[in-house]
């Protein structure tokens, strides 16, 4: 790496906000290792930074935040190991004096050769218990990583089941609420249509007309039936008729002429009394 | 065998300096932990909430922040400069990868510091503030606007020159500008 090509302040400015895409942050990376120049000015970048980060505005975290942390603090207590202060020589001393004292009856009663065994193999014997040691206390080790680890998922999953209880809690407290405001919604009902049925026998001149939901008229007003002629002839007006205060209204065998054909049945509003040429519009049809 | 510690023979804790309430967390002192806490929640929960605009997001940078000082106090020490300095930058740059829902970039975080300011101190850190702020306003609006973009938004320079419809040398050049002015003041 070349550190005699120094970056300048805009491209360290735009590496120490993560601006940068990774190729040109792992060259920076690279190149302030190596630089002391840069690894300066980068920091004191970020000493400016960190002065612009101090302008926002100033909000306290919640108190539930404080409270929150010190739980999982106090979930991870630490747990420091006691130094000892033996050296690394007490045990091995000790544990020669251990062995010489309790040997010196035997090894009066041994020959040299056998003296010779004792101080050749005992001390591998010494280090053999150290590596077995050793294993172990990797093997703990290992065990007690893992178990931090599965304590510390489980705690974060209490967390979160925690939160969730409190929501549910929440939801039923609300629906339970027996001083809650409760309201029905619904899409805006709309004004009945008016509707009516004709039943006509031609051959007879009899008919029977019921309408409903019909709209109140005013006073000087009235509905008007109309019986269209199947053989084109001017419209026929079988009588006139005002609804009921529902919106019902009928007319019921009124006096036609027998034999005509109708092609189609029309209601008009005409002024009262009636009329003998319909108004327009046919404001219901039917055929 | 296995003992706690505590800061019994340290003296008050609310008058000691960052570097010894540190150590004291790194023996397993809560009472330390708790008084770091309070010295710089304030201002990761803020920076968090400008970044993110949200209390819940912001909240859980600062748990995971000062957690990662409780887990690791080591990497805090001595190199790192101002304590809280760092921890702003570091709020900003974690609320930044949670806008940007990827996983913290550690090299960045793993960053030296140099302020010449204590802010562990209060009143320096008040003092600190102030005179930042003035600085800041004083700045020409599109200097302003582009570091505060930068820096808040976590937009990139091609990102502010597309918006701004400003050329790419501009953009940085008004980042730049704006921080060297920060420096200057405080230099003064």
């Amino acid at each position: 790496m070349n550190t005699t090509q120094h970056f300048d302040q805009d491209d360290l400015a735009l590496f120490a906000m993560q601006l940068l895409s990774t190729a040109e942050a792992t060259a920076i990376v690279q190149h302030v290792e190596q630089c002391s120049d840069c690894r300066s000015e980068l920091a004191s970048v970020q000493g400016d930074l960190a002065a612009y980060a101090h302008t926002v505005d100033l909000h306290s975290p919640p108190a539930q935040a404080r409270e929150r942390l010190m739980k999982q603090v106090a979930r991870e207590k630490k747990i420091v190991a006691i130094s000892r202060t033996a050296t690394s020589e007490e045990p091995v001393r000790t544990s020669t004096t251990t062995t010489l004292g309790i040997g010196s009856s035997y090894l009066d009663s041994y020959d040299e050769q056998e003296r010779s065994f004792v101080s050749k193999f005992l001390p591998w014997a010494g280090w053999a218990v150290a590596a077995g040691l050793a294993v172990s206390a990797g093997v703990l080790y290992n065990q007690r990583s893992a178990l931090r680890a599965t304590a510390a998922s489980n705690a974060g999953q209490l967390i979160r089941l925690t939160a969730d209880a409190a929501a549910a809690r929440q939801l039923l407290d609300t629906m339970n609420d027996t001083t809650a405001m409760r309201v029905t919604l619904q899409k805006p009902a709309t004004a009945p249509v008016p509707q009516a049925r004709a039943t006509y026998i031609a051959e007879k001149g009899a008919l029977i007309f019921i309408a409903s939901n019909m709209e109140p008229l005013l006073p000087y007003k009235t509905y008007e039936l109309w019986i269209i002629p199947a053989d084109g002839h001017d419209p026929i007006p079988v009588g006139t008729f005002q609804p009921d205060a529902k919106g019902n209204a009928s007319v019921i065998m009124p006096t036609l002429t027998k034999g005509i054909e109708a092609k189609a049945f029309g209601v008009t509003i005409e002024d009262a009394g009636g009329a003998t040429t319909p108004t327009m519009p046919i404001i219901m049809a039917g055929t | 065998m296995y003992r706690e510690t505590g800061a019994g023979s340290l003296g008050p804790l609310a008058t000691q300096d960052d570097a010894t309430l540190l150590l004291l967390v790194q023996k397993g002192d809560e009472a330390a932990m708790a008084l770091l806490y309070d010295r710089y929640s304030k201002v990761v929960y803020s920076v968090a909430l400008r970044v993110l605009r949200d209390p819940a997001s912001a909240e859980d940078v600062l748990q995971e922040i000062f957690m990662q000082i409780w887990r690791n106090p080591d990497g805090f020490t001595a190199t790192r400069g101002s304590l809280g300095g760092w921890l702003s930058v570091v709020s900003r740059n974690r609320s930044i990868d949670m806008l940007r829902r990827k996983r913290p970039t550690e090299q960045v975080d793993d960053m030296q510091l140099a302020s010449p300011y204590n802010l562990g101190d209060e009143a320096e850190r008040n003092s600190m503030m102030e005179k930042a702020r003035s600085v800041i306003f004083l700045l020409p609006t599109e200097q302003r606007k582009t570091l505060e973009m930068a820096f808040f938004d976590g937009l990139t320079h091609s990102e502010i020159a597309e918006m701004t419809g400003d050329p790419l040398g501009t953009v940085k050049t008004r980042i730049r500008s704006a921080l060297s002015a920060l420096r200057k003041a405080f230099k003064a």
